[in-house]
């Protein structure tokens, strides 16, 4: 990992809010761009999985995963209303002015896993930093085998991005596949939990050349890993992404540390052997 | 290293030497009771400064990594938004750090400037401070009860880190340059060449010195290797954890604690700063994040977090020493009587009563 010797790395660029765009309830994304071009450089050819500090004036600051694909222009966080300072940053209308730095983290080892065939399992917002490998898997197609995604939310109104999934299976060797806990008058897929997926007739999953990407609530989390490994998938070749507290983003203000690892530095991307290892819920 | 020989009466001089080269002096005193404090120099109390009494329990790391310390400012007017950053210009000198947290300063450094980041705010403060050592010599006095820096091995005279070292030989003061701005100080008239008689009343004083600490031994080898290997038993964490009153102390006193937390608060108009504050791994608050999911509610689990950070292995190797340079300031403070002292011999009974188990 490189050194930024000269430059301080607390310090925010100052952002411009271009438009949102509602999600599901009480989830906005937001496209953006740095206020001065130069300052884009940083983000220039970041790795899906990694994330930024991002500042709301008045409010704080606060880490925000990367939903887009390196391989896309737009910059945007997908983001959720959850504490104070996401709260703030709900209240901003386009042209109002926020605050970047980054990108932190150590991100998806995309490259690692050419050749092999992708299995996303997501769960709420937990789609929000898988989006990012998704797309770049799409936009690498090439180098990837069969891509297949296992999104469950709460209720069909939670559930987000879905033209966009509709846009991917239209790719060859890419299915989505959803499921809702509660199914409302209009819903007429599967109902049930996300690791129920795996077992429904005309689905098959492939843990041979195969690697997962997780990434949901604790609860979801356990399950799913549960299914994988008993589906034959290895723990290194489960990968997740963890989410802690955290304030600095780069190693040093202490909150994200579990066991031997910064999760700003040295995660927050885990395989789910690390992540046993380090001994902690995640 | 060079060495010189101040007379007692003119050891404070070194107080005015610093001043005069443009350094705001902190020093130790004596206040109410016995409570002792580190505390700016001016001419009205320079005469009060005392060398041999109690370290003080908050410790001079705050003049490094400020208890809070602004970050930058942050302005949004006229449709524009600055970020800007403040920097601590003062040039510090800490006239009597004691050999603990001397190591305390080293364990800063190697934190934050060695690693993938470097702290510009960290790196900009501690490029203007100045560290005069003392050594401790006087049992009861130098040396308290809890001391233990025989067993972290950092005292109680320190090798490296400081730019003046001073030692109480009777009468007179040894003092020894660790840096070229050290050295530079010798060029002052107070300063005069020293015999082999001062050297061997140096190495006798040391010697008796280290004969007078109340706990000489301690078992931190075995610690280590119990905490890197996991075989701290769920028992004994939870022991541990019982006698934790959450309060935090043992992280405020630490010289070697590196935790903080960030908060942006109001400063005028449009106008906000943001600070970093010291923060403490002993709060239920420190990994709760927003939607009130924390994955590290129980107390023990919060005990067994400070001290895997401060013993495992893993970060011994990485930072280059255990987090902990033997103050003895967390044993002072805590109420359950868990300070590290404390906890590795707990965490050694512990790893006995275990491998007592393991048939033969």
């Amino acid at each position: 990992m490189c050194r930024h010797d000269e430059e301080n790395v607390y310090l925010p660029r100052v952002a411009v809010l271009e438009r949102v765009r509602d999600e599901i309830p009480d989830v906005r994304s937001f496209y953006w761009r740095f206020a001065d071009p130069a300052d884009d450089a940083a983000f220039a050819g970041f790795r899906p999985g990694q994330f930024a500090q991002v500042s709301i004036v008045g409010a704080g600051e606060f880490p925000a995963s990367l939903p887009p694909s390196p391989t896309e222009s737009e910059r945007f966080f997908t983001i959720r209303r959850v504490g104070s300072c996401t709260a703030a940053m709900h209240e901003l209308r386009p042209g109002d002015l926020f605050g970047v730095r980054g990108p932190y983290g150590n991100g998806f080892p995309m490259d690692d896993y050419r050749g092999k065939n992708l299995v996303f399992v997501a769960g709420g917002i937990g789609i929000i930093p898988l989006r990012s490998c998704i797309v770049y898997a799409m936009h690498n197609r090439q180098h990837y085998g069969r891509v297949q995604v296992f999104y469950g939310a709460r209720t069909p109104t939670e559930l987000m991005y879905r033209s966009e999934m509709a846009e991917w299976c239209r790719e060859k060797g890419v299915e989505c596949h959803l499921t809702v806990d509660r199914a409302d008058a209009d819903w007429k897929g599967h109902v049930g939990v996300v690791g129920s997926l795996f077992k429904q007739p005309g689905i098959e999953v492939a843990a041979e050349n195969s690697v997962a990407f997780v990434c949901g609530p604790p609860v979801m989390f356990r399950f799913v890993i549960k299914d994988l490994l008993s589906m034959g998938f290895s723990e290194d070749r489960i990968v997740s992404t963890l989410e802690r507290y955290m304030k600095c983003g780069v190693g040093k203000c202490g909150h994200c540390c579990i066991g031997v690892a910064y999760v700003c530095v040295d995660g927050p991307v885990f395989t789910y052997e690390q992540i046993r290892k380090l001994g902690e819920d995640i | 290293m060079k060495a010189r020989i101040v007379a007692a009466e003119d050891v404070l001089s070194i107080v005015d030497l610093l001043r005069e080269r443009g350094h705001e002096v902190v020093a130790p005193f004596q206040v109410h009771g016995a409570d002792t404090i580190f505390d700016t120099v001016n001419d009205a109390n320079r005469s009060r400064i005392a060398l041999h009494i109690p370290n003080p329990l908050y410790p001079p790391k705050r003049f490094v990594l400020p208890h809070i310390q602004r970050l930058m400012t942050i302005q949004q007017t006229d449709g524009k938004l600055r970020f800007e950053p403040v920097l601590d210009g003062r040039r510090l000198a800490v006239f009597g750090m004691r050999s603990c947290d001397v190591a305390g300063v080293g364990h800063l450094d190697r934190f934050y400037l060695d690693r993938d980041f470097r702290d510009t705010y960290y790196a900009h403060v501690r490029a203007g401070l100045f560290i005069v050592n003392f050594v401790c010599s006087v049992p009861g006095v130098d040396i308290g009860p809890d001391c233990f820096c025989l067993c972290t091995d950092t005292g109680p005279a320190a090798r490296n880190g400081f730019d003046l070292q001073l030692m109480d030989l009777g009468g007179r003061f040894m003092a020894v340059a660790g840096s070229p701005a050290g050295e530079e100080l010798f060029s002052a008239p107070i300063f005069r060449k020293g015999s082999p008689d001062d050297v061997q009343k140096r190495r006798e004083i040391l010697s008796a010195a280290r004969q007078s600490f109340l706990s000489r031994t301690s078992w931190f080898s075995a610690a280590v290797r119990a905490v890197s290997t996991g075989s701290v038993t769920e028992e004994t964490w939870e022991e541990i954890g019982n006698r934790c009153l959450e309060c935090g102390g043992c992280t405020f006193v630490c010289p070697a604690c590196t935790c903080f937390t960030v908060t942006d608060r109001p400063a005028g108009p449009h106008r906000y700063e943001r600070v970093r504050v010291w923060d403490s791994c002993a709060l239920a608050g420190f990994t709760r994040m927003a939607g009130g999911f924390n994955p590290r509610k129980a107390v023990h689990d919060r005990r067994n977090r400070r001290f895997f950070r401060k013993l495992s292995h893993y970060f011994v190797q990485r930072e280059l020493s255990v987090a902990c340079v033997g103050c003895g300031r967390c044993a002072a403070v805590c109420h359950g009587d868990i300070g590290m002292p404390t906890v590795v011999e707990m965490i050694r009974r512990g790893a006995a009563k275990e491998a007592a188990h393991v048939p033969a």
